[in-house]
């Protein structure tokens, strides 16, 4: 491969490397995002799990506040609890795959740096 | 001077690494304590909001009933109402969801937040203390270095000068 066709291919993978880059800072904006969500609902839980049947709960749907069944709110919010922690699990997967592509594209492009900067030295010596 | 970056996972002799290096070492742990100082921040005002609402419930009283009061209707319009009902107190715990307490369960969950936003805070101001440390320790490290690199500068200037005097005499 001639140093002009390696230089090419040299800029193509660090666009990739960049772009990978990106989603990874942006499934970890959207894993802190929803660390903040299971947390609320953690605490919603907790203080459902303290009232007992005489103590009325409300949701806010829209403007209105509608009356809730207690049991019923109690396993919406276990539900959701149990949602979030599956997507938390999926983006840190997702996170881990994107930094070992990402750790497998910086020795691919160290590696073709390499190479180029031989390639010129030798055409230097010429 | 030999100091540890710290007993984690990763441990860095600060000493080892150079100017640069150690100017964005102290950039991160700069933006670190921004980070923390603006947390800090935000959980006093929960803590003062959640203290205001606690001592309202103080005040509403079973002699309150029937009491006259202003009601705010929009930020600029208020009517005059009475006090329904002293006793029954809807408190919003988040996610839209709202939960009807009495006097004394209401007292108890604001107390409760207080503990919660209190142990946070005082869990954030250790972390934020320790940063703070670090980074004393990664500025005299660079102001070391710093004048390190003047001496070495000077030496050479000064046997540079030297030599010019050989070579003219």
């Amino acid at each position: 491969m001639g140093p002009g066709a390696l230089q090419k291919k040299l800029e193509e993978e660090v666009e990739a490397y960049k772009k990978i880059q990106k989603d990874i800072s942006k499934t970890s904006g959207l894993r802190t995002q929803l660390d903040v969500q299971l947390n609320e609902n953690k605490v919603v839980k907790e203080e459902l799990d303290l009232i007992n049947e005489e103590n009325v709960v409300y949701k806010l749907i829209g403007p209105a506040l509608i009356r809730q069944d207690l049991e019923e709110a109690r396993q919406n919010v276990s539900k959701r609890v149990d949602y979030i922690q599956q997507e938390i699990k999926r983006h840190g997967n997702t996170i881990e795959k994107l930094e070992k592509e990402a750790e497998a594209k910086r020795e691919n492009i160290a590696k073709h740096q390499q190479q180029l900067q031989q390639m010129m030295m030798k055409q230097a010596a010429k | 001077m030999a100091a540890n970056k710290g007993a984690g996972p990763q441990v860095i002799d600060i000493s080892k690494l150079n100017l640069e290096q150690l100017t964005t070492l102290k950039n991160q742990l700069d933006q670190e304590l921004q980070f923390f100082s603006e947390s800090l921040q935000q959980l006093k005002i929960a803590q003062l909001k959640f203290n205001e609402s606690g001592e309202c419930v103080e005040k509403l009283t079973p002699e309150t009933k029937g009491k006259e009061i202003l009601v705010p209707l929009t930020s600029c319009m208020y009517v005059p109402g009475t006090v329904a009902n002293s006793e029954k107190l809807l408190i919003e715990v988040g996610t839209g969801y709202y939960i009807e307490r009495d006097v004394p369960g209401a007292k108890d969950y604001f107390s409760r937040k207080i503990k919660f936003v209190t142990e946070q805070m005082e869990k954030i101001q250790k972390i934020a203390s320790e940063k703070s440390k670090l980074r004393e320790v990664v500025m005299d490290m660079m102001e070391m270095k710093l004048d390190q690199q003047l001496a070495v500068i000077q030496q050479q200037q000064a046997v540079a000068g030297k030599m010019g005097e050989g070579m003219v005499a």
